[in-house]
């Protein structure tokens, strides 16, 4: 919010054309006097500012030879509302379309009561969290890759790679839990908002994206929103959503340390081996992460050692569901 | 083939499947006779003791060292490389049809789908496959229900505080 009001502040400055900012050392600390300059050299200075609070923007509105003014002024109005959150609807429109990418990358695994149980099991988790009425969406893709997916407004995905090595439901819950967390905190969409397109999640909050699928700049937004997958989401990130996860599986009654034991499951496979690639590449290391789980797991789970892993229904459900 | 593996884990084949792995202890580990920490203490493993891997129950794993059968703290363990393989396949691979490849290489990029780094990024959409997905959706109402059955009861627990990494 003060990286909002900051920009308004520059913003109302630069309108009377008397600003001299001096970003010193942070973005906290830009200060802000007043000198009188020439109007060619303040815009430079403009996209100086806002390059530096962290805003990709497009050469086009900062051509300083024919300066269009309006538009730099529409520029400055889109970051500041792609700082703003996008509603809810829209999360989950965007939501959409990045999982039906996903699905263009890899197909539904044909097994419906493979779906149905992943389904259950994620929406009770789903009910034990801040957002129980999100149009929660799970998944398992026909994949041997090791890895699981979710995207904003409530869609997760998981492979069969990954189902396949796993031992209770516990450990599925745990993994559905992790990929919930980042849908709660929204991770995904501040990983957009940090790459080169940012503006076009602006639009979108700024209905100025039509949704309805003819709009090329949504299907640019929902591309961006895809490439997340393949770059990852920010390491701290993937820390919140893993002590985040044992939490959610914990209230739903899970024995808690399924997502611990499928990381460590994953840390004795071959990490040279192409269906680990992508997760190994967009992860912190999985010693770290338990590392960090063995710290933050303390007392507090002793409560719930004894919950069950329903191990005999995982296998009963998927094992029974090919015939 | 299929119809009997499924059979062998309706029969409870999910007690089996962690035996025969092995791991070493990251750190000095007491080696307890119960899964509890004031459970006697059988033996004091130093870092890297080789044990053998025989199930889990929540926080502690099941576990046979040199001398004795006990119990130890399960994040004190690192499996062994590709122990998973060795303790057996869990069922689940040969249903779900699921290559083990053993194939190395960081990108292999055979088709046009898949979910490699270059596969995702030019990924296109199947709204097909979104509307077949969504049919499989369920209500909370079936997830309670799915619930009860298998006796979940849902707590009241706290987020974690965070420990910088």
């Amino acid at each position: 919010m003060r990286t909002n009001r900051t920009i308004l502040l520059v913003w109302n400055e630069l309108k009377m054309n008397t600003v001299r900012a001096e970003p010193v050392e942070a973005q906290e600390s830009i200060h802000i006097s007043t000198s009188s300059m020439r109007t060619d050299s303040w815009l430079k200075r403009a996209g100086s500012i806002l390059c530096l609070l962290g805003f990709a923007l497009p050469a086009a509105a900062f051509d300083f030879g024919s300066v269009d003014w309006k538009k730099a002024a529409e520029t400055v109005q889109k970051v500041q509302k792609a700082n703003a959150d996008i509603s809810e609807p829209q999360e989950i429109t965007l939501g959409e379309g990045i999982a039906s990418n996903l699905l263009g990358a890899a197909p539904l695994l044909n097994n419906p009561a493979a779906q149905q149980y992943v389904n259950r099991v994620g929406r009770w988790l789903a009910l034990q969290t801040e957002r129980p009425d999100l149009p929660w969406q799970f998944g398992v893709l026909d994949d041997n890759d090791v890895n699981a997916f979710s995207a904003p407004g409530g869609y997760v995905f998981i492979t069969k790679g990954l189902l396949a090595q796993m031992h209770s439901e516990a450990e599925l819950a745990g993994v559905l839990a992790h990929e919930i967390s980042h849908v709660l905190r929204k991770h995904q969409l501040q990983a957009i908002k940090k790459s080169a397109r940012t503006e076009l999640l602006a639009d979108l909050a700024n209905d100025a994206i039509k949704t309805n699928g003819a709009d090329p700049k949504f299907s640019k937004l929902v591309s961006a929103g895809t490439e997340v997958y393949a770059r990852g989401l920010d390491k701290n990130d993937e820390y919140e959503a893993d002590r985040m996860g044992v939490v959610i599986a914990a209230r739903a009654g899970y024995d808690p340390y399924g997502l611990p034991a499928v990381l460590q499951t994953l840390q004795s496979l071959n990490p040279g081996d192409s269906s680990v690639a992508l997760m190994f590449k967009t992860h912190p290391a999985l010693a770290d992460r338990l590392s960090l789980l063995d710290q933050e797991m303390t007392d507090q789970f002793a409560e719930q050692e004894n919950q069950p892993d329903l191990a005999p229904r995982f296998y009963k459900a998927l094992g029974a569901g090919k015939k | 083939m299929k119809n009997i593996v499924a059979l062998c884990l309706l029969l409870g084949f999910a007690q089996t499947v962690w035996a025969g792995g092995f791991a070493y202890t990251i750190r000095p580990t007491e080696l307890k006779a119960k899964p509890f920490s004031d459970a006697e203490t059988l033996a004091s493993l130093p870092s890297q003791s080789k044990v053998e891997v025989l199930k889990r129950q929540a926080s502690w794993t099941q576990v046979k060292s040199a001398t004795f059968t006990g119990w130890v703290k399960m994040l004190s363990l690192q499996l062994e490389s590709n122990a998973q393989n060795k303790r057996g396949d869990n069922g689940l691979r040969s249903l779900f049809n699921v290559a083990s490849t053993g194939r190395s290489g960081s990108t292999v990029t055979t088709g046009v789908r898949g979910l490699s780094e270059e596969q995702l990024k030019n990924a296109q959409p199947d709204l097909q496959a979104l509307q077949a997905a969504k049919r499989y959706a369920v209500s909370s109402k079936d997830a309670q229900r799915f619930a009860a059955q298998g006796k979940l009861h849902a707590q009241s627990v706290d987020y974690l505080q965070g420990i910088q990494p």
